[in-house]
Parts: C-alpha cells; structure tokens; sequence
C-alpha cells in the first residue's frame, strides 16, 4: 500500500489529470442515458429493463473504480511533504499540491455525481 | 365508496384525512358555480393547488415541503452571511475550510441524496390496466379535438371540454397534427406535450368532483393564451349518463339557422351528429350548447358571443384557422348562433 | 550587435525612452474611420461592453412593454402578434445579445491586466467578433421596427418555427442573426484558452493563477462543446426553413424533438456560461473587500470546473414534458441535482473568505450581497424543478420564470453591476458615486423581488408562459399587477445606473487601485494603452499585497519586455502548468481587416436570410478574399531575428510552430468546435434511427443510398489527400521543398476529388431530400465533408503560395503545420461519415 502511495506520489500531474475524473462520469452518465435511451426506443414501452440495470451496474462500478483510483493519486499527491494549505507558494511542489487538491476534489464530486445516475436504474421496472 | 376504489389502486394512501378540507374549499366553490361564469370564474379552477386528482394531490405535499425546506435554507443561509459579515477574523483558515466542506460539500450532498431517493418514485406513473377509459385529445391551433373510446360502441368525438369519472383511473392519448401543444390540468396532474409525430399518454385518477379549467402549456402560435378548456370531474354513474347522452345524435332541432349553418358552407368543417355528417376538420358542434364555453375557454357560452366568434373569429382568436364571414349580416349570424344553442 | 543584457532601469532617460517607444507602438489609431480600425483590447473591450449594455437596455425596455401589456387581465395594449415578437426577442436579445457577449465584452478588457498581459494573443480576432456581434445586433433587435421579429419563443421549436407559410422571416433572422454571435463565442473562446494558458506573467503557476482566468478557461472549453450543437441544429433548421428539408417534420419521417435535443445541448450549459464568468467577477471583489486571500482556492477551481462538467449532463431537464422514458428523465433529474454541489460550494467560500476577513462595505460588495441572496433563491427553486414531478406541474409557467430570473439576475446581471461600479476606476481613473450606486442597487433589489417572486405563485396558480394576456378572476390578477409594478421599480434603479454612468465625466480622478486590491489588474493606469508597463514575474496570488515594492518595480521598468525597441506589439507565452517564458509573441495593430471580415461574412448571412443568393454568394467570395488578406499579411510572419532579449537575461525566440505556439492551439481549439457540430450532426442521423422501427426506411426511390462505393472512393481520396498534408509538412521540415510542393498539389487534388466523390453517393443513388429525412441526413453530411474539403483545398493552396512567396520555410513552418492539423480534424470525419453513411444501412437491414 505504501509503495503505491509513494509511486503515486511521483506521478506527473497535469491539466489532463485535473479533468480525467470529471471524464469519467460524463463517459459513465453517457453510457447509462444513451444505453437506457436505445433500448426503450427498440424494445417499446412495456419492456422490463433487467438488461439496462445490469449494464448500468457494470458501468457505474467500472467508472467509480477509475474515479477511486484518480482520487487516491490526487490524495497521495496533495500531502508530498511541504507547507500546509493553501498551497500559494511559487514553487513547483505548490503546483502539484495545489492540482493534486483540486483533483481530490473533483474526484469526490465525481464519485457522488455518478452515484446519482445510478440511482434511477434502481427505481424504474420498465420504459415508462 | 370514492375514498376505497382509489385506496384500491393507489394503496396506503387515506385520502378521507385530506377530502375533509377539500369538501370545505368544494362547497365553497360550489356555491358559485350556479351564479354566471365569468371565463374562469369560480376561484382558482386553473390552479395547482385546487387539487382535484391524485398527481396533483402529490405534487402539493411535495411542493409544501420544498418550499419550507427552501425557506428554512435560505434564511440560515443569509442569517449566516450576515453573521459573517459582521465578524472580524472571527475564523481561520482550517476552520473555513471545514465550513466550506460541511455546509458546501457534505450537508448538500446529504440532503440532495435524501431528496432524490424519496421523489423519483413519484415518477413512476400510474397503473392503466386493460379496459380503463382512454379519451384522445388532439391539440391543434387553437382548440382541443377530445374523442372518447367506449368499451360497447363508437368512439363519441367532442371538442374543448373534457369530462372525467371520478375514482377512475383515466387514460389521456395525446397528438397533436401541427405543432406542439401541452396539455395541462393543473388540478388534476402535471403537464404531457403534444408532439406531432408521436403519441404521448398521461393516466390520471381523479380524486374529487367539481369544475375546473385546462390550459395549453407550450407556446404554439399567436393564440397560445385563449387555448384553453373546461374540465368536469364527476360521480362514475353520473359520468357514465353524460358520456351516453353525448354519443346520441344532436336534439332534433330544425329552423331557419340550420339552414343557414349549411348553405354558409359550415359543413365544410364541422361535424354535427344526425344534422351535417360533415368533414372533421374543425371542433365537433353536436352537442356545443353543453359546454360552459366556447372557441376554448375564451368566451361564456351564450349566443352573442356565438355569433360575434362566428363573424369574425380571428378578432377573437388571432392567427385562428377559422375562415371570417365578415360579410355575413348580422341576422344570420344571431340565426346560426341560436341554432348551436339548442344542441345541447 | 548589442549585448544581451539588461538595459539600465535605473536610468530615469533610458526609462523616458522605453515609454516613449511603447506609447508609440500601442498608440490607438485616431481619426473619425480610423479609430475603429484599433484592436487593442482597451478598446475592443470598452465598444464590446457598451454594446452589450446597449442590448441589455433595449431587451428590458421590451420587457417593460411586456408588463405594461400583462399589468391587467384582457389588456389590449399591444396585439398578439406584437406581444410574441416582444418575449421572443426579450428572451432572444438577452440571452444571445447581452449575456453571452457581456461576458466576452468583460473578459477581452479585463483578462489581460488580470494577467500582466499586453493583450490578449489574438487581438484582430477579438475585434472580428465583436464586429461580428455588432452586425448581428442590429440585424436581430432591428427586426422589431419592421414587425420582422422572430415569434416563436426564444427557443424557437419547431414545428411552429419551420413552417415558412406559417412564419414570417422572423424564424430566418433569428436563425442566422444568431449565427454571428455563434462566430463571435468561438473566436472568444480561442482568444481565452489560449490567453489562460500560454500568456500568463513568468512565475504565475496554475495555482497562483487569479480565479477569474480559472472561471473563464472553464467557460472557454465549455463553449466549445455548447455552441456547436446550435450551430448543427441552426443548419438543419434552416435547411428545412430554406429547402424544405423535413428534419422536424414528422409526416416525413422528421422529429421535432431532435431541435429540442440540440437546442438544449446548448442551452443549459449556455446559462452555466452565463453565471460562472459573473461569478468569476464576485471571486475578485470579495477578497479585496474582505482584506485577505480568498479562503478555498481549491474548492473554486472545484466548483468551476465540477459545474462545467456536470452543466452538460442536464438538458433533458426542460423536456421532462416531452413523454420520454421516466428513467431517462430521471438520469437528467439526478445530474440536476448534482450540479447543486459545486454551485452551492461557491457560496460558502465567499461566506468562509467574509468571515476570516475584516469586511469593509462598498457599493461592489453591496451589489454582490444582493446578488448572492437572490441566486440562492434561484438555485433552490432550481433544486424543485429538478425533480421531474414537480417540474411536470411547474415547466412551462410563470414559476420557470421566476426562477431563470432570479438565478440570471442573481448570478449573471447583479455581480455584472458589482463588477461595473469596482472596475471603472480601473478603465476610466474615476469611482462612480456610491450614493446613487446605493440607490440604485436598493431600487434594483426590492423591484426585482416585488416583481419576480410573485411569478413564482402565478405560475403554480395557472399561468403558463408566453400568454399575452390571462382570465380574470382565477387568480391572476393581483400577481401580475404586482409584478409589473415591481418591473418599473427595477428600470428606475437602472436608469439610476445610468445617470451615475453618464455623470462620470464630470468627476474628479481617484487614486490608482482606490480599493486597494491585490491583485495585477490594478497595475493598470487608465491613461496609456499598453497594459502594463513591463511584464511582471510573479510569486502570489496578490501580488500588490505580498511582493514589496511590486508596484514600483513594474512602473519603473524592472521586470520583463519594458520596451519596444523593434516597434512591435509584443507578448510574453509562457508554458501552461508553471508559466516558464518560452516565447515573445508579436501580435498586430490597427486593421481594418476584422471589420471588413465581419461585414462581408455578415453579408452572407443577412443576404441569404433574404433569399438574395447571388448577391449572397458574391458577399462569400468577398469575405474570403478578405479573411485570406488578413492571414497572409497578419499571421505566421517570419520574424527579422531569431530571438529577442526578454529581460534578466532571458533570450526567448520571437516564433514558434506546432503544438507549443499560439497558432496551433487557435486551430485545435477551433476545429474541437468544428468536431462537436459534426458530431452533434452524426448524433442526428443516429437520433432519427432511434425513433423510427425501420431506419433506413424502406428500399424505394429517392429514399435508398448512397450505396458503398462512392463513400469509400471519398474517403480514399480524403485519406490521400490527408496523408499528402502530412507528408508535405514532413518533407518542407527536412528541407525537401520542392517535394512538399508537389505533395500540396496532390493533397489538393486528392481532397477536391474526395469532396466531389463524397457528393457523388447520395446524388447517383437518387437520394431525394425533401421527401424524408434519411436522404436528407445523408446529403447533410456529404455536404459537410464537401464544405470542409473545399476549406481544406484552400488551406493547402494557401500554404503552397506561402511557400512560393518565401513566406514558408523548413523553420519558419507554422501554416503548414496547422493545415496539417486541420486535415487530421478532416480525415477523422471523413472516416465517421462515410464508414456510417455506407455501412449502416446494411447493419440496421
């Protein structure tokens, strides 16, 4: 575990890792609208959705996975030794502190973001 | 007996609690009802909170609850503001950033979950087993074509006023053939758009008697806002002898304005049962002098207005799809009028 | 040769001089045509804000019409048929003319001396859109003087809206009125991306960056993947208006629903794009005022980004009614509620910032406590209709009014005036008065509540939207006349505003930074046009607060690019996550190029909305002429050295080429836009599959096609002339010219071949597009593919000439890098188009 948090640590962090958690639940939210969409347009109204919740399970714990992960990196980024927050030093270890901190952040939006578009899939037996 | 039947389809629900002070609010009501309307008289007919069917019943308990939730929220909210105003360096930065992570993060991050979980169930719509009573309503510029089917028969075509059983679950089928309408019944449930291309349904139960109002929802033209309709909720054995009197053919009247009502070509657009078969292009008359209003809820029934609408119907209803007879004197027009009046 | 070393800043001549010369180079051009010819951003930034209030005041004096009218029920003020071109263009001017532009008007002033920067890295693109927006405004708010203006809602939904015997022109000058201001958002989103990321003063990493510039990244990307699918339904809908083209046409095969898709693709996050850079103006005042940084960097740069995500996954909210599925309906009702969070957790970092701080109150501050308290309001009427069963009963009435004004006036128009009564000192050198600022803000902030909160009871009591008059006696009644009584209380609080603007000349100069904000656009100094007097280096977050002597060292010349000795505009590009100097970058003046651009692209639209189409066409050529005019004289210019002295002995080269340089992001930025629209058309064609059993329809003339070998033969040919592009660019690189010549006329050829071959599929199969849908999808996208070849021929054309003019080199080779780019954007789509084009109709059969 501490061997992950130290290579964690070392990771480049960059713009693109900022916005990966956000990514993914707009790849996550993408998948359970267009999926859900799809199917109640081909199998008509009445049509039982057991296969959409399924899918809709897979994805979510696929994309909460990715998200956890993002946001263990970003945790073990934001605390590389230095000066407490906030972060608003000119130097290169503020920088990651800081990116890192935004991240986890993110991150933590993203997880609950994509539990709530779970959550239907728990609550509808068809395509009403 | 009302109270059981909807407990039956809707099951958990005591509806006698909340009928006691509707039963006020409808006597009241009913107390105007005998005195001439003015359009939309009798009080808040069109309103969400004149609940007279199940959604709409939902939808109030729901609403009162967010509004005091919102009231509640945004006081504490400012009052915090306020405070924090008013405090020199009153905290430092771990403390702020532990207020900005519960009341920012967390708190509303609890609430939204509590407030998801409990009103997406509410989405779910109700029950229509096979046999329930399905009325098509066709909302077109700028009026409301409403067809009943009928388990034992034709279906009964009417325009611009609906009529439901109270206790029993109604099935709306609604289109539109030119542009988008809505179909709202504020007391009754929420809104279901008219969409040329697709039929949309809405299944409603409503839950108590009375009269009220419908209006179109989504803009569809210069006369959006006189697009509207009478509504009767009424007792099942009462809604059942109203729905065969309107299959009969019109009453059989004769006379110098049915006369005039063919050779002006009125046929040409509307249908009246058993008098001018007719091509349906327009609102069916056969039972016109029925309803409480006409040219859909923009005027009180009465043979004046009849014949001003008739003369010049786009006075009344801009952009309507109704040909003027400007040119018609004003006899004939009072004569075709008092003709429509007699069909009831 | 002169040494590479800093000139003496001690020297009080040596300093004379730089200023002198840098007065020179940024002098405004004067003269009664000429000064418009500028494109400062001091300049752009002031006509672009002034307009835009202009259309703000236009857009409410049409609401106050509109509230006159609903004052009394049955009232005959105005007719119908005015009343709906009233709220179509209040709603249409607003959003479009005012909000949007408002933003771009404040960013393109104030970006740069947020920044340390001179201007903005592309400041004729700036003025072309801003020129832009000016022809589109007077074409859309002049239609209400001719009874042209469009009538359907500002949403414009179709069917209404398609029918051209139905609608008068109003439908066309929206559609193509709107057009400019689509052009003009794209251009402002280059201009902040590129601005944000690779302008920043050296030393200001991204978490020294000021949260403004954060706020307006955000909103920059986030226009990026909005605007487009407006801009793909705005071809569609106008294709049908213009062809007959049935997309929203349900008798032939059409969907009005698509439109709405689209439209709200883009509209919701198009109100997000409202509210965060107002917001972003609010993060600026609050810290001054509180007297101390800002408490939660992070949680705004959350809250910015988090909200940007999580806009785009909302739009289904405003067809809750449309009879959808429940569970799709619920997906949107549940990001709803999510996007909560991070708008919530701005509020509290405002509140947590006030609270650790010593507050000093002040007519900003004042309008952004109102602001604050109404958007609170808003947003929690917000949560409500989020959940769907409560929006069944609220959409579409008077409570959805009340609530998108209470969060645009809360959220966008309120900290807009925060924004005005802190930042003229900046622009002008004068406060306005706070007394009126005081009365006018109480003005404001009680009519806006005695007129707006009763809407919220109207429309839960009956009252749908967009009804010119209502029953008596159901309820209305007192509600309305309520509100528009609050309606003249609000104008009269801005007319209040507007005196305390026009009396400002007459007042006396106050000092520089009279709040006493730490932060580097009070570096500015109202009388000269050069920004800032040398670029700083930074090491805070405010740095007039934390670095000693900052002030005085960046007057004095000490920090970088103090002078001008070669007599050009000049900027520092620095790279993206820590702002190390990597470039100067050389920027244009005064041209009347932008100008011209936007009347003749202008003419295009507005001619075509006539259905002039030769005289359209003849404005094209023009507009091209033009825009070609304008890149060969103004871009990629081969410099007269290699590199420039920057100060402290920092030698930076004065160009670059590929993925580093400004150029190269303007065309990525640009053709992500580009990839968006033509995705939102290929979601089109798979839309139309979706809600039709049989989609293809079924084999019969004109509706069967294109067949699959003519798309494959396109998408040969578009990969030729692909690989050509690039093997082009490879070959000038290695200094083998004569070969990437000859590769530029085969990459030509190949693409004009392949646009031709992409043409070629739907029309020998017969495909009709006007007697359904499928056909005219089809042709929709051959003729996208075409249109992009024909840009792509002209590119390469364009840089074999560069390379004939000497304009071009192996090191000098920025043109042939970003057509290069462009093309890998083309053989993208081709591959999509034609692979779907051809092979789906086999799939679905």
């Amino acid at each position: 575990m501490s061997a992950l948090y130290e290579r964690a640590q070392r990771m480049r962090s960059t713009l693109w890792a900022l916005i990966l958690p956000p990514t993914i639940w707009a790849a996550h939210f993408l998948f359970c609208y267009v999926f859900a969409a799809l199917y109640c347009a081909k199998a008509g109204t009445f049509a039982p959705l057991g296969v959409v919740r399924a899918a809709i399970a897979l994805a979510t714990a696929a994309a909460l996975g990715v998200v956890l992960a993002a946001g263990f990196v970003a945790w073990a980024k934001s605390r590389i030794p230095g000066d407490p927050p906030p972060h608003d030093e000119s130097t290169d270890e503020d920088r990651v502190r800081f990116l890192a901190t935004a991240t986890l952040l993110l991150a933590a939006l993203s997880f609950v973001a994509i539990v709530f578009t779970a959550i239907p899939a728990l609550m509808f037996e068809d395509c009403r | 007996m009302t109270a059981s039947l909807a407990r039956k389809i809707v099951p958990g629900t005591n509806f006698r609690e909340k009928r006691a002070w509707h039963e006020f609010l409808r006597k009241v009501c009913l107390a105007r009802i005998f005195v001439p309307m003015l359009v939309g008289g009798c009080g808040h007919v069109q309103s969400t909170f004149t609940t007279f069917g199940y959604e709409a019943e939902r939808f109030r308990v729901l609403a009162l609850w967010m509004f005091v939730g919102a009231a509640l929220i945004t006081a504490a909210v400012l009052a915090l503001a306020a405070y924090a105003v008013r405090r020199d360096e009153g905290i430092d930065h771990r403390r702020g950033m532990r207020l900005v992570l519960w009341l920012g993060g967390i708190g509303p991050t609890l609430l939204l979950t509590a407030l998801l979980l409990a009103s997406l169930p509410q989405m779910r719509p109700l029950a229509a087993p096979a046999g329930t009573l399905t009325i098509a309503v066709d909302g077109e510029q700028f009026w409301w074509r409403v067809v009943y089917e009928r388990a034992d028969g034709e279906p009964v075509e009417t325009a611009n006023e609906i009529r439901v059983p109270v206790g029993r679950t109604a099935k709306f089928a609604l289109d539109s053939p030119d542009v988008i309408h809505s179909f709202w019944i504020p007391g009754l449930a929420g809104k279901v758009d008219m969409i040329p291309g697709r039929t949309n349904e809405l299944v409603a139960l409503a839950t108590a008697p009375g009269r009220f109002r419908g209006a179109c929802a989504e803009f569809c033209g210069p006369s959006h806002a006189l697009m509207a309709f009478d509504v009767v909720a009424m007792e099942p054995d009462a809604f059942d002898a109203w729905l065969g009197e309107l299959a009969r053919p019109a009453a059989d009247v004769d006379g110098r304005g049915r006369a005039l009502f063919d050779e002006y070509g009125c046929a040409g657009c509307h249908v009246i049962r058993g008098h001018f078969a007719g091509t349906p292009i327009g609102p069916d008359l056969t039972h016109y002098a029925s309803r409480a209003t006409l040219a859909a809820g923009t005027l009180p029934m009465s043979v004046d207005a009849t014949s001003r609408f008739i003369r010049a119907p786009r006075d009344v209803k801009p952009g309507s799809r109704m040909p003027s007879f400007r040119n018609m004197p004003g006899d004939d027009a009072d004569a075709i009028a008092a003709y429509l009046l007699e069909l009831d | 040769m002169r040494a590479e070393r800093s000139p003496d800043q001690d020297d009080p001549h040596v300093r004379a001089a730089q200023e002198a010369r840098l007065r020179e180079v940024w002098a405004p051009p004067r003269g009664f045509f000429l000064r418009w010819t500028d494109v400062n951003n001091t300049a752009v930034g002031v006509w672009y804000t002034l307009t835009a209030i202009a259309m703000l005041l236009f857009a409410g004096c049409l609401a106050l019409v509109i509230r006159a009218q609903l004052a009394f029920p049955g009232s005959e003020l105005v007719s119908a048929s005015t009343f709906n071109q009233l709220f179509t263009l209040h709603g249409s001017v607003m959003m479009f003319l005012f909000a949007v532009p408002i933003f771009e008007a404040v960013s393109i002033l104030l970006l740069p001396q947020l920044l340390g920067a001179r201007d903005l890295p592309f400041p004729r693109l700036s003025a072309f859109g801003y020129w832009s927006f000016v022809v589109g405004s007077v074409f859309v708010a002049g239609s209400i003087f001719f009874d042209a203006a469009p009538d359907g809602g500002w949403f414009m939904y179709p069917p209404l809206t398609t029918e051209p015997t139905r609608t008068g022109i109003g439908a066309d000058i929206w559609m193509l009125g709107l057009s400019f201001i689509e052009v003009a958002a794209i251009a402002a989103a280059i201009e902040l991306i590129v601005g944000v990321l690779k302008c920043r003063p050296p030393g200001m990493r991204l978490n020294l960056m000021p949260l403004y510039a954060w706020y307006v990244l955000v909103v920059a990307v986030m226009i990026l993947f909005a605007f487009p699918p407006l801009i793909a339904g705005d071809v569609l809908f106008e294709l049908e208006r213009l062809l007959d083209w049935p997309f929203f046409d349900a008798s032939r095969g059409g969907d009005p629903l698509l439109w709405q898709h689209l439209f709200w693709i883009f509209g919701h996050p198009e109100v997000y794009i409202i509210f965060l850079p107002s917001v972003a103006l609010f993060a600026m005042i609050v810290p001054t005022f509180a007297r101390r940084h800002l408490l939660g960097y992070p949680w705004i740069v959350l809250a910015a980004v988090g909200t940007g995500f999580l806009s785009f996954g909302l739009w289904v909210h405003h067809m809750f009614t449309t009879g959808l599925p429940s569970i799709s309906l619920a997906f949107f009702s549940a990001a709803s509620e999510a996007v909560v969070i991070p708008t919530g957790v701005q509020i509290f970092v405002f509140i947590a910032t006030l609270w650790a701080g010593r507050v000093i109150w002040s007519t900003p501050l004042l309008f952004g406590a109102g602001a604050l308290a109404i958007f609170v309001v808003g947003g929690l009427t917000g949560v409500m209709v989020a959940i769907a069963p409560f929006d069944w009963q609220a959409h579409d009435t008077y409570f959805i009014v009340a609530h998108l004004h209470y969060v645009l006036i809360g959220g966008a128009v309120l900290p807009l005036f925060a924004g005005l009564y802190y930042y003229w000192p900046m622009v002008t050198g004068k406060k306005l008065s706070d007394r009126l600022g005081r009365l006018a803000f109480w003005m404001i902030f009680v009519g806006f509540n005695v007129a707006f909160f009763p809407m919220h009871i109207a429309g839960l009591a009956g009252m749908p939207r967009r009804v010119f008059t209502y029953p008596e006696g159901i309820g209305l009644d007192l509600l309305n006349l309520l509100s528009s009584v609050g309606a003249f209380v609000l104008a009269a609080g801005i007319a209040v505003v507007l005196v305390d603007l026009m009396l400002s000349p007459r007042r006396a100069r106050c000092a520089r930074n009279p709040w006493n904000a730490g932060t580097l656009e009070w570096l500015a100094r109202p009388e000269e046009s050069w920004g800032v007097r040398s670029v700083p280096l930074v090491e805070s977050r405010y740095p007039l607060w934390d670095q000693p002597g900052f002030v005085a060292r960046h007057d004095e010349g000490r920090f970088f690019l103090p002078d001008a000795e070669e007599g050009k505009r000049e900027l520092m590009i620095s790279s993206v996550l820590d702002a190390k100097p990597l470039q100067v970058g050389r920027i244009g003046g005064p041209t009347a190029t932008p100008l011209l651009a936007a009347l003749t692209l202008g003419g295009v639209f507005i001619l075509t909305t006539f259905h002039l189409w030769l005289a359209a066409a003849v404005s094209g050529v023009l507009a091209l002429g033009v825009i070609l005019w304008w890149l060969w004289t103004g871009t990629s210019i081969v410099p007269e050295k290699e590199t420039k002295h920057a100060g402290h002995g920092v030698v930076l080269p004065l160009y670059s080429s590929g993925p580093v340089s400004p150029g190269w992001w303007a065309m990525f930025i640009t053709m992500t836009a580009d990839a968006t629209a033509f995705a939102s058309l290929v979601f089109g064609y798979f839309f139309y599959f979706t809600v039709h059993a049989e989609f293809p329809p079924a084999a019969a003339p004109g509706l069967t096609g294109p067949g699959v070998f003519w798309p494959m033969a396109a998408l040969g040919l578009f990969v030729l002339g692909w690989a050509a592009t690039v093997g082009a660019r490879e070959a000038n690189a290695r200094a083998r010219v004569g070969a990437a010549r000859a590769l530029l006329t085969l990459a030509a050829a190949a693409t004009f071949a392949g646009g031709l071959a992409g043409l070629a599929g739907p029309w020998s199969s017969g495909l009709a597009p006007t007697a359904h849908v499928y056909p005219a999808i089809v042709w929709v996208l051959a003729i996208w593919m075409a249109a992009h070849a024909a840009i792509g021929v002209i590119m390469q054309l364009y840089v074999l000439a560069r390379s004939a003019a000497g304009r071009l080199t192996p090191v000098y080779d920025g043109d042939a890098r970003n057509v290069a780019l462009y093309m890998h954007f083309v053989a993208i789509s081709a591959a999509v188009t034609f692979a779907v084009i051809a092979f789906f109709p086999e799939l679905a059969a």
